[in-house]
């Protein structure tokens, strides 16, 4: 077995961090803190066991699992400093997202065969939620993006990015059916890329209608990542990245709140205590925290507004320095490039979409927040994976993870190479 | 004084954090040198082909893999060429150079290492073009094209 040891590491440093945070809240609130206890209890059994599973049942990439626990255990620890019932509903959420994670991670291997064939069920389901939140939504913070389910508020936004990549992935790698090549006089590639755009644009306009810009810049991105992996011609780039371009700079000069945005994003300091708030309280705190940070538990995080959910970095950098900082930044950075690593050694063209789109949407949803609130970019409301609070980006971002997970694990097909 | 004990172990909170991705990163950087260690052939003296129909093994494995002057061949993750056949030991055989020719030895693996059908004993056994060499469920081709000389 002792070739085996250096494999059980990580599960060893994720347990310190956790009894090391329980310490860190204890002494905060001055006494043993329950909430940290049944955290560190909770995440220490959750990662044993997730990676004893993946290890015995061989289901493919050990390391996602891993590096998504140490994330987590950072964003509960980081929720419990904050207010401890944050914490405890985040965990609630944290072990709910788990279970969605082997779930979905067994779903996709089961359905892999019939995925290719759902194109219109992930269209119309986008589609429905769209309409659901255009019609029930709920506006808050200037962008109408909630609906109420039975007292739970979901952000159906979430569940549609991973359905959009699903779909995506259809339209680039899903043979044409014969009968609509011969009805329809147009070669496949302009159709694949007619439809990806048209699919594109109905959800950029529903997402604008919501004010969702920063997830509006999600989507695009990622179809324009897809266009660019599938070689479409650097004309049809051009045309695509002017046409955003426009609707971009339509955003920034005529609708107020983007305005604003973008205003306090080129001098956050012209209105500090006013419109710039949010980004000036996040930028002092970041100062305050400097390289090394103010220990967990000793910043002063209550002056960031929003410090729980969008501004957890801002939070993080205060407790944790620019070295703590730079620690998460890495976590991520692991997380996707496991994820390309896993998308290049897979054969199955869908799946090898899929795996692209979902690590690239990872990638980019961590650097349009942490970007925002580092004043790198203008500010966009959305969620860093697995570290900020909330329910539907929680789930879903775990589901998306699950389906990596699934595909890493998938036996090689090699009908690929036999054709 | 609290403040300088939570700084202290906020100190030590995000060092195990780079402890945590330093470890991730090498059992990566391990996998990759264990994948990359496949055909290619051309500098290669000799190398061991798979002859299982690789649909029939339900985990993946290269075609061939490349030989260097010493191999540990197994499942653990210190061996130089790591397999992820269940029916393995941690460390199953080792293959190595010595004077131009090449050995197969047992590591004292639970399931044994055949050359040609027979099991290998204690001792080290000189390796010819064309032996067939089957650990756990694994079947390879040794392949020691002739070099000019």
């Amino acid at each position: 077995m002792t070739s085996e040891t250096s494999n059980i590491k990580p599960l060893i440093y994720i347990i310190l961090l956790n009894l090391l945070g329980a310490a860190l809240i204890s002494i905060q609130y001055g006494g043993v803190n329950l909430e940290a206890v049944i955290l560190t209890g909770a995440f220490c059994v959750v990662s044993i066991v997730s990676y004893v599973v993946v290890y015995v049942a061989e289901l493919g990439d050990p390391y996602l699992f891993l590096i998504i626990s140490v994330l987590g255990s950072v964003g509960c620890i980081m929720q419990t400093r904050i207010k401890p019932e944050y914490g405890i509903r985040q965990l609630k959420w944290f072990l709910l997202g788990t279970a969605c994670y082997f779930v979905i991670m067994l779903g996709y291997r089961f359905l892999s065969r019939w995925l290719t064939k759902l194109l219109p069920l992930y269209l119309g389901l986008s589609l429905a939620l769209f309409i659901a939140t255009q019609v029930f939504g709920k506006t808050s913070h200037g962008a109408k993006n909630w609906i109420y389910v039975g007292g739970v508020s979901v952000q159906p936004s979430e569940v549609i990015r991973i359905l959009f990549v699903l779909g995506l992935a259809v339209i680039f790698t899903a043979p044409m059916p014969e009968k609509l090549e011969s009805k329809v006089k147009i070669k496949p590639r302009l159709l694949r890329l007619v439809t990806a755009s048209a699919v594109t644009v109905v959800s950029a306009a529903f997402l604008l209608l919501q004010r969702e810009w920063g997830i509006t810049l999600l989507f695009f991105a990622t179809y324009f990542f897809f266009l660019y992996v599938y070689g479409a011609s650097r004309l049809y780039l051009a045309l695509n990245g002017l046409a955003a371009a426009a609707v971009a700079v339509i955003g920034a000069t005529k609708v107020s709140h983007i305005k604003v945005r973008v205003d306090t994003w080129l001098d956050p300091f012209a209105d500090a205590s006013g419109k710039g708030y949010q980004i000036t309280q996040s930028l002092f705190a970041i100062g305050e925290g400097g390289m090394a940070g103010r220990g967990i538990g000793a910043g002063s995080v209550y002056f960031i507004p929003e410090v729980h959910s969008d501004f957890i970095f801002s939070a993080i950098c205060e407790e944790m320095g620019v070295v703590g900082g730079l620690a998460i930044l890495m976590l991520y950075f692991v997380l996707v490039y496991r994820g390309f690593k896993i998308a290049l050694s897979c054969t199955n063209a869908y799946n090898k979409a899929v795996a692209f789109g979902i690590s690239f949407i990872l990638g980019l949803q961590t650097f349009i927040i942490i970007g925002g609130v580092i004043k790198l970019i203008p500010l966009t409301g959305i969620t860093l994976p697995f570290v900020s609070y909330g329910g539907s980006s929680m789930l879903t971002t775990f589901a998306a993870c699950g389906i990596l997970q699934a595909i890493s694990g998938m036996k090689e097909e090699l009908t690929d190479e036999i054709q | 004084m609290g403040g300088i004990l939570s700084r202290i172990l906020t100190y030590i909170f995000v060092i195990i954090i780079y402890l945590f991705i330093y470890a991730i990163i090498r059992m990566i950087f391990l996998d990759i040198r264990a994948m990359n260690r496949k055909k290619s052939g051309s500098l290669a003296e000799a190398y061991l082909k798979l002859i299982n129909l690789r649909r029939d093994l339900d985990f993946n494995m290269d075609e061939s893999y490349e030989l260097e002057d010493d191999e540990i061949i197994g499942r653990g993750n210190k061996c130089t060429l790591r397999l992820p056949d269940k029916y393995l030991s941690v460390r199953h055989c080792r293959i190595y150079k010595s004077d131009g020719s090449y050995f197969i030895e047992d590591l004292g693996s639970t399931n044994g290492t055949y050359l040609n059908g027979d099991e290998l004993t204690d001792e080290a056994v000189e390796l010819m073009d064309g032996d067939k060499i089957s650990i756990g469920r694994l079947n390879f081709i040794f392949v020691m094209p002739k070099t000019e000389g």
